[in-house]
């Protein structure tokens, strides 16, 4: 039986918290999951986006990543850890999907997506400067921009990302610390 | 490519492989310390990065590059807000309901080869549901303690409960757990021996900026 989204209707769910919410949907309450899918569905779509380099897998991966969830979150022991449990799954479900695109296709040819253009920023130099980054971002290795963007979106440490990408922590380090600095050279050399 | 511009005062164009020319250039430190050293928001203090002007200048860079995250992490969190609602919808289509069914709980019925059962899910969502039509509670997690499948043994119920700031805690638990019989009554078979509810938190008033994506 498919769930279907319920009518736009202010409730106190919207804004409870996400204990509340992550231990209503561990019992089987679709609404509770659908305020979850929506405040935090962005967040790994923008990760997704991220680690695969362009976003047309990125429906896909956070697609089931949420199907995992709500399989899974009866095993969810704290409601209040339900963010990084996300990030946690729609991590592992990004980088599954590059080791299955791996085994297809040279990874090069697939990397470093377009910008996507924006609406105008209130600060030209603030968007300028954020632009850049995201060309920069889009043109690093893959395997240094997974490492960055564990760290800097889903917010795992260098033993996390090291137990997720089965490395070990010197070589996250190393990777991390090469990405910094490619950063911050082009974006000296954008300025 | 390692030498100072000072024209402009750009920091050291350091060679990506070479740490013995990155710290040649930035006063014995690398980037990565001055990363660290600026995620500990620069304490202890080390006057060795603090008074020279190569790591300052890295420093800024850093921050830089720093605000340029986050303001690229807002911009695609907005864009992602903004798109249609298709894909939630989507999301909602393909997870099973049944999933959170759980035990089966027997309803009496007058033909001895029927088997009518109603889901341990279901009677949790019955409870949920009377608690929503309450006004000031909001209800979390429900179990049903006990064997709900030999018709007649007593159980319990536990509810976990979040209660609306002002309230009066007893009383409006009392409320939900006579609401709660009365529901359970209409709709099951179950023996409820006692509905124990635990009030675990305050609701906390939304503002606006509440559950926005922190960072």
């Amino acid at each position: 039986m498919p769930g279907t989204v319920r009518e736009q209707v202010a409730s106190p769910l919207d804004t409870a918290a996400d204990r509340m919410l992550a231990d209503r949907a561990a019992d089987g309450d679709l609404r509770a999951f659908e305020v979850l899918v929506r405040r935090y569905g962005p967040l790994m779509r923008v990760y997704a986006t991220r680690v695969l380099g362009s976003n047309d897998e990125t429906d896909d991966v956070v697609q089931e990543s949420f199907i995992t969830a709500w399989q899974q979150l009866g095993r969810l022991e704290d409601g209040n850890a339900v963010k990084s449990w996300l990030m946690r799954i729609v991590s592992r479900k990004s980088i599954d999907r590059l080791r299955v695109r791996r085994q297809h296709v040279n990874i090069d040819d697939t990397d470093a997506p377009a910008p996507e253009r924006t609406a105008p920023h209130a600060l030209a130099e603030v968007e300028s400067q954020t632009e850049a980054l995201a060309r920069v971002l889009a043109a690093l290795p893959e395997d240094q921009r997974r490492c960055w963007t564990l760290r800097e979106i889903a917010e795992y440490s260098y033993g996390d990302i090291a137990a997720e990408l089965n490395l070990p922590t010197s070589t996250v380090r190393g990777l991390l610390a090469r990405a910094r600095k490619t950063l911050l050279r082009e974006m000296e050399e954008w300025r | 490519m390692t030498e100072l511009t000072p024209a402009d005062r750009r920091f050291v164009t350091f060679d990506l492989d070479d740490t013995d020319r990155e710290e040649a250039g930035l006063n014995g430190h690398t980037i990565e310390q001055l990363s660290d050293y600026l995620d500990r928001g620069g304490l202890p203090a080390d006057p060795s990065i603090d008074d020279s002007p190569d790591c300052e200048i890295a420093l800024r860079g850093l921050e830089r590059l720093r605000r340029a995250q986050l303001s690229l992490l807002e911009r695609d969190l907005k864009r992602e807000s903004l798109r249609n609602d298709s894909w939630v919808a989507s999301v909602l289509e393909n997870i099973s309901l049944e999933a959170h069914a759980g035990r089966e709980i027997p309803l009496a019925h007058s033909s001895p080869t029927a088997r009518l059962v109603v889901t341990e899910g279901a009677v949790r969502g019955i409870l949920r549901e009377t608690g929503d039509r309450l006004e000031n509670i909001l209800v979390g997690r429900c179990v049903l303690v006990g064997d709900v499948s030999v018709p007649g043994e007593p159980i319990t119920i536990s509810v976990d409960a979040t209660v609306f700031p002002g309230q009066n805690i007893p009383a409006v638990a009392e409320q939900l757990r006579q609401a709660m019989y009365v529901a359970l009554g209409k709709y099951t078979e179950l023996v409820v021996a006692a509905i124990d509810i635990t009030v675990s938190d305050l609701y906390t008033a939304p503002d606006a900026s509440a559950h926005e994506q922190e960072r």
